[in-house]
């Protein structure tokens, strides 16, 4: 096991080293010039433009500027974004939202998805399955923005101007702690969520036709034990695929909800970057991703033993 | 009932979790109501593009924090926008080349230090010199020695003093200009020319992220980048001190959140509405609304300098006779554009209603008559270009169908992917046909929208695009500059505007209207010229 993890570590540093030279020549040959984007819609000074162009060596060419940059990050350096900020200054400042936020949203995707999914199983083609297979094509079949600024406008604006209630802000305040991410968090988590309760549904009405529930239940064993210790277990393993997977598109795929609720994380420090063609911060943050990505992939995989005892590792 | 059990199982560990979360939030509300003295409101702002130094921040966001923290030799009155006197005593010329500048007493940085002769002189100077790429310098080159600071590309600065900066004494300095500008003095209210204290010297960088103004607000605390600029009163203010006890510039990047916030009475005001509150905003505010003219105008720009089809005025002029401006400002704007009948904005001393007269008034027939005499166009179509992420789309779109309708031409529309891309494209001499433009003002002076957009100098350093060069155009504008009043120097540039009324190198479509709204909790509020908040007279209501 230990072997393993060592094994996959060491394939992690060509992808990361792969996925960043990819993401550097991407910015570097996209179109327009990233000093007349930060001027807007005037022309930027000629002179001014020069010369912050030659003190970030962006006349420099292409692999000269990639070398600089990785050789940077080598030593604990991530650049320094057009602006003059240091960009382990801005992925750190919205590095926190975007994990919490993702946090709080695959709690919610994972109890709230599991729970739907058993319980629509268990009552299959009853009142309870109805009503998840429905809510869930709802979810799945409405836009995340739109269900975003119809919560925000109902809950937000509507909720405190008609009745005085307070309870989720409009915009995101940092002050209000966890209450802060539950709207957002629920918006984010909502689409994945359908999916984990469709996944666990189907899953766990396979299993349960399985011999060996069959034989459980043959035992004699309460059915609650049938269900957690032997059908549920196995039903589980497509649901952690799903779910670890979705914890790293969560933190990316969060740009929407995050500019909804005006959560300064990751997602819009991304989307501005790439408006801006400011290429240290987008490869900073690019990079940061396909590690979390790496990361849980591993724990997925890792997991998977503690489900099925069957499954080694060399 | 063995399934009862596993959901109440299930039913109590969601709550569980959902409680777990509730209770560990306070109930403490977000804004600082009960605060003493004058009280504290929130504000919309966008996230300043980079660190808060007057010299080098030339995007509105954080023009419009420098604004509350700095205090200028002028500001502008909010009616007229005519400069008036805010630290300078007086602001004198023989000649509109030698300007003697004297400073009122009592003004102070927010660290203590006074503000001095000195402290503009020194903060001008690194201003100037191109080391500092600051986006200011270019306000500095009409002041003698400019060029030694900034000698350009590939060449270092020689000098590190404008040498048309003399300090007499402690409130009192000069400045020589290269060649006389009658106004000067309205262009001493813009942010490159606000004073620095001896402590940005020392660590420009620090400062940008917790910049010391002399104006009537202070920061409080320094920028928590992407959350909120907070600043309070300074009460040591030279001039007449602000209401307000403090102001947190809440930022947001989306402003339908603003907006709801606004509604929800979590901020108070905001400057910038979504086009998605454009319907509903004037009932649900009310007086509380403000819909004004915005110094921006948009043009409709023609590659004059290299495409022979577009050269000749007549052409032009059909064009612009066949645009229903009326239509497009409210059908697609609902009206937060206006008709423009001058190049100039409606809130600049020297504007004229109907200047443009009949070569901005629609009359389709007029049009053909006069478009099919001049020639038409070479294969009878027209292109028109616009940068796509904008929101031109619908009004170049409906410009393109009155001119296919009006003049029985083909129009072709080609989108770029930003309004740079079209820049350069221009720039590169290869983009042939029509395209949109725009330009807002730098300081409220009507020469502000004749030189930088229409004069030969512009074609290089500028943002004359279309290339456009008039010799009796050029004239008429370096006899305004060396006017020896204002008011002289407005009725010279009146004539170099009729002049491109005459010529019509852009056609100018519609200007922009600003809109604002805030909430019931404040008074007296409202912005300026550049849609800044007035926050030093902005009181809470009641």
């Amino acid at each position: 096991m230990g072997r393993y993890v060592i094994r996959r570590l060491i394939q992690a540093i060509p992808v990361l080293l792969g996925a960043t030279l990819l993401i550097y020549a991407l910015v570097h040959y996209l179109p327009g010039d990233p000093v007349q984007a930060l001027a807007g819609e005037k022309r930027a000074d000629p002179i001014v433009a020069e010369m912050i162009r030659q003190k970030y060596h962006l006349n420099d060419p292409f692999l000269l500027q990639y070398w600089n940059y990785i050789s940077g990050v080598f030593q604990g350096n991530l650049g320094e974004s057009l602006t003059g900020r240091s960009v382990s200054d801005m992925i750190g400042d919205a590095f926190p939202y975007t994990v919490n936020l993702a946090v709080v949203a695959f709690v919610i995707e994972a109890v709230v998805g599991i729970a739907a999914g058993v319980m629509a199983a268990l009552r299959k083609g009853k009142f309870l399955d109805q009503l998840v297979l429905i809510s869930t094509l709802l979810v799945i079949s409405v836009p995340v923005f739109v269900t975003g600024f119809i919560l925000q406008l109902v809950l937000g604006v509507q909720l405190k101007n008609s009745y005085g209630i307070d309870f989720f802000s409009v915009s995101f305040n940092e002050d209000d702690g966890l209450r802060a991410y539950l709207l957002p968090a629920f918006v984010l988590a909502s689409l994945s969520l359908a999916y984990v309760a469709r996944l666990t549904r189907t899953s766990l009405m396979e299993t349960m036709r399985a011999d060996y529930v069959r034989t459980a239940v043959a035992k004699g064993l309460k059915r609650r034990r049938v269900i957690g210790r032997h059908a549920l277990r196995n039903a589980l393993i497509p649901i952690v695929t799903f779910l670890g997977a979705d914890l790293g598109g969560l933190m990316g795929g969060a740009v929407i909800t995050e500019k909804i609720f005006n959560i300064h994380g990751i997602g819009g420090l991304l989307a501005q970057a790439v408006y801006q063609k400011q290429g240290t911060i987008i490869v900073g943050v690019v990079t940061l991703l396909v590690m979390i990505y790496l990361v849980t992939t591993l724990i997925v995989d890792m997991l998977y033993a503690v489900l099925d005892p069957r499954i080694r590792y060399e | 009932m063995r399934g009862a059990t596993q959901t109440k199982w299930l039913v109590a560990a969601t709550a569980i979790a959902l409680a777990a979360t509730a209770c560990s939030t306070s109930s403490k509300s977000s804004d600082d109501k009960a605060a003493s003295g004058g009280g504290t409101i929130a504000v919309q702002l966008g996230e300043p593009q980079k660190g808060l130094v007057p010299q080098n921040t030339a995007e509105s966001e954080g023009n419009q924090v420098l604004f509350a923290l700095f205090a200028g030799l002028v500001d502008y009155d909010r009616k007229t926008n005519a400069p008036r006197l805010q630290v300078a005593e007086s602001i004198e010329t023989q000649d509109s080349k030698l300007w003697t500048i004297k400073l009122k007493d009592g003004y102070t940085f927010h660290n203590g230090e006074k503000v001095t002769a000195q402290s503009f002189v020194d903060a001008w100077n690194w201003g100037a010199n191109q080391d500092n790429a600051a986006e200011g310098m270019p306000f500095f080159d009409k002041i003698e020695g400019s060029e030694e600071l900034a000698p350009g590309k590939d060449k270092k600065p020689t000098a590190k003093e404008l040498k048309g900066l003399k300090v007499v004494d402690d409130k009192t300095f000069t400045v020589s200009l290269k060649a006389p500008f009658s106004q000067f003095k309205t262009m001493l209210g813009y942010s490159a020319f606000y004073p620095l204290p001896k402590a940005f010297f020392n660590d420009p960088k620090a400062f940008g992220e917790n910049p010391i103004g002399d104006g009537p607000f202070q920061m409080d605390g320094a920028w928590e980048h992407n959350k909120q600029i907070k600043i309070k009163r300074y009460d040591n203010y030279g001039g007449t001190k602000a209401h307000l006890q403090g102001v947190t510039f809440k930022i947001y990047d989306n402003l339908d959140t603003a907006y709801n916030d606004l509604r929800a009475d979590n901020i108070q005001a905001t400057n910038k509405l979504p086009i998605s509150a454009m319907s509903s905003v004037a009932s649900e505010f009310g007086d509380r609304y403000i819909n004004k003219p915005e110094s921006g105008v948009g043009y409709i720009g023609f590659p004059i300098a290299y495409n022979p089809a577009y050269q000749k005025p007549e052409i032009r002029k059909a064009i612009s006779m066949a645009i229903d401006r009326e239509q497009i400002t409210k059908t697609i704007f609902a009206g937060t554009r206006v008709p423009a009948s001058d190049f100039i904005s409606p809130l600049i001393n020297g504007y004229r209603k109907d200047a443009c007269g009949d070569a901005c008034k629609y009359d389709p027939a007029k049009a053909k008559d006069l478009f099919t005499q001049a020639g038409g166009l070479p294969n009878n179509t027209l292109e028109l270009g616009y940068n796509a992420d904008g929101g031109h789309k619908e009004w170049i779109e409906a410009v393109g169908n009155q001119l296919k309708k009006n003049l029985g031409i083909e129009v072709t529309f080609k989108p770029f992917e930003k309004f740079g891309k079209i820049l350069d494209s221009l720039q590169k001499k290869e983009y042939q046909g029509a395209f949109r433009m725009a330009w807002q003002m730098d300081y409220p002076s009507i020469e502000n929208y004749l030189r930088p957009i229409f004069s030969k100098v512009a074609i290089d350093s500028g943002s004359n695009y279309g290339g456009y060069v008039n010799d009796q155009f050029e004239t008429l504008l370096s006899q305004a500059d060396s006017a020896k009043t204002e008011d002289e120097g407005i009725k010279l540039y009146q004539q170099a505007d009729d002049v491109l009324i005459k010529d019509m190198p852009y056609i100018p479509v519609y200007s922009y209207q600003a809109s604002a709204a805030y909430t019931k909790k404040i008074k007296n509020f409202d912005t300026d010229a550049q849609s800044r908040y007035n926050l030093a007279e902005v009181e809470l209501a009641g």
